[in-house]
C-alpha cells in the first residue's frame, strides 16, 4: 500500500467516524439518556465534592456564622416576600383570601420535586434527575421551594430533563415590578444575567425595587424573579431598561421544583 | 488500547467540566478543560492521528453534556486542531514545544 492510499485511507475512516457522530442526532435522546444515566453516580460524587471544597474556601474568606445567619434571613425573606406577592394579586383580583402563615405552595401547584445534577453555566442550563418517565414534558416551568423562578424544560429524556434558565440568551418573558405595577419585559442576556427592558421613560424605577413574572405565554404569574440593580436610561432612546438580580443562587441550586 | 484509555480521560474531563468544576467560576465563566488540552496538545505532539483522536473524543463528550446536538463541539475542536497545527507549521521557528 503506498502513501497516498494509506492518506486516503485514513481520510476515509475520518470521513466515516464523523458521519458516524452525525448519525447518533437521530437517536440524540436516547444517547444523551444513556450518558447521563451512567454519569449520574460519579456527577453526585463529584457534585458534593465541588460544594464541600468550594465551602470550605469560602469560609476562609468570611466569617462563618454571619454567613450561615445570612443564608436564614435570606430563605426567611424569600418566604416572606413570596407570601406578600401571593396576597397583592389575591387583592387586585378580588380572589379569597389565602392563609398568610405558609407560602401554600402545593396548594396552588401540582409539584415534583427533582434534584439538580448538572450545571452548563455557559449555556445558562442545569441538568435534573427526572425526564419523560415522571410525566415531565418540554415547557414545563421550574422554580425553587420559595417560588423563585428558575426557569423551563427545554429538552426531555428518559431519565432527565434539560432546564433553560431564565438568564438564557435570547429568553424572554413578561415581567413587572411589584408595588409600582411597572410592567416591562425580561430578557437573558447569558452568564446569569438578565434584564428589565422596555420600561417607559416616565416610568419611575428604583434599585432593590422587585421583579416578579407577569401573566403571559411562558411563565405563570407572581413567580419571583429579582430585584433590580443597575438601571441604563438614556433620554435619546423610548425606553429605560435595567439589570435584575436574580434571587436564585446558581451554585446552591440543589433541589427544585416542576410544575405540572 | 490508546483510544480506549484517551476515550476514557476526555469522558472524566468532561464530568469533571460539568460536575465540579461550575462551583469554582470567575464572573459566570467556567474553564473548558477539553477546549485549553485541545489547544495545547499540538504544542507538544505533532502526530496528526493523536490530534484527530482526542479532537473527536473531546468534542463527542462535549456534545454529549451540552445541548448542542452531536458533532458541533467536534467539528469546532477538528477546526481549532488543524488551525493550530497550520500556525505551528507556518509561524513558529523555534522547535521548542514539539515533542515529536
Amino acid at each position: 500500500m503506498n502513501f497516498f492510499s494509506l492518506r486516503k485511507s485514513k481520510i476515509l475512516i475520518l470521513i466515516i467516524v464523523i458521519l458516524f457522530i452525525l448519525s447518533l442526532n437521530f437517536y440524540q435522546k436516547e444517547v444523551k439518556n444513556f450518558f447521563y444515566l451512567i454519569s449520574f453516580p460519579a456527577q453526585k460524587f463529584l457534585w458534593k465534592i465541588g460544594d464541600q471544597i468550594s465551602d470550605f474556601f469560602e469560609t476562609i474568606f468570611e466569617i462563618r456564622t454571619l454567613k450561615k445567619e445570612n443564608e436564614i434571613l435570606k430563605l426567611k425573606i424569600q418566604a416572606l416576600l413570596s407570601e406578600n406577592i401571593s396576597l397583592k394579586e389575591l387583592k387586585n383580583e378580588n380572589v379569597i383570601l389565602r392563609e398568610a402563615l405558609r407560602t401554600g405552595l402545593n396548594k396552588e401547584f401540582k409539584l415534583v420535586l427533582a434534584e439538580v445534577i448538572g450545571k452548563d453555566m455557559d449555556r445558562d442550563s442545569i441538568l435534573i434527575n427526572k425526564g419523560s418517565r415522571d410525566k415531565l414534558i418540554k415547557g414545563l416551568v421550574v422554580i425553587t421551594q420559595q417560588k423563585i423562578l428558575i426557569g423551563k424544560i427545554t429538552e426531555v429524556y428518559p431519565n432527565f430533563s434539560r432546564v433553560s434558565l431564565i438568564s438564557e440568551k435570547d429568553i424572554f418573558f413578561n415581567a413587572k415590578i411589584i408595588d409600582k405595577e411597572i410592567s416591562g419585559v425580561a430578557r437573558g442576556k447569558g452568564r446569569l444575567k438578565v434584564y428589565l427592558d422596555l420600561i417607559p421613560q416616565t416610568e419611575k424605577i428604583e434599585k432593590g425595587d422587585l421583579v416578579v413574572s407577569a401573566p403571559g405565554k411562558t411563565y405563570p404569574k407572581g413567580l419571583l424573579i429579582g430585584y433590580i440593580g443597575e438601571i441604563k436610561k438614556n433620554d435619546v432612546q423610548p425606553f429605560q431598561k435595567a439589570e435584575i438580580l436574580p434571587l436564585f443562587d446558581f451554585k446552591e441550586l440543589k433541589t427544585i421544583f416542576v410544575i405540572l | 488500547m490508546k483510544t480506549i484509555l484517551l476515550i476514557l480521560f476526555f469522558y472524566s474531563l468532561a464530568l469533571i467540566q460539568i460536575s465540579f468544576l461550575p462551583y469554582f467560576n470567575i464572573q459566570g465563566i467556567t474553564l473548558n478543560l477539553i477546549l485549553i488540552l485541545v489547544i495545547f496538545l499540538p504544542l507538544f505532539n505533532q502526530n496528526p492521528i493523536f490530534l484527530i483522536r482526542t479532537s473527536i473524543s473531546g468534542g463527542f463528550f462535549l456534545d454529549v453534556f451540552s445541548p448542542t446536538p452531536f458533532g458541533f463541539h467536534v467539528l469546532i475542536l477538528l477546526g481549532v486542531t488543524f488551525l493550530i497545527k497550520i500556525i505551528i507549521k507556518k509561524y513558529l521557528r523555534s522547535p521548542i514545544f514539539t515533542l515529536d
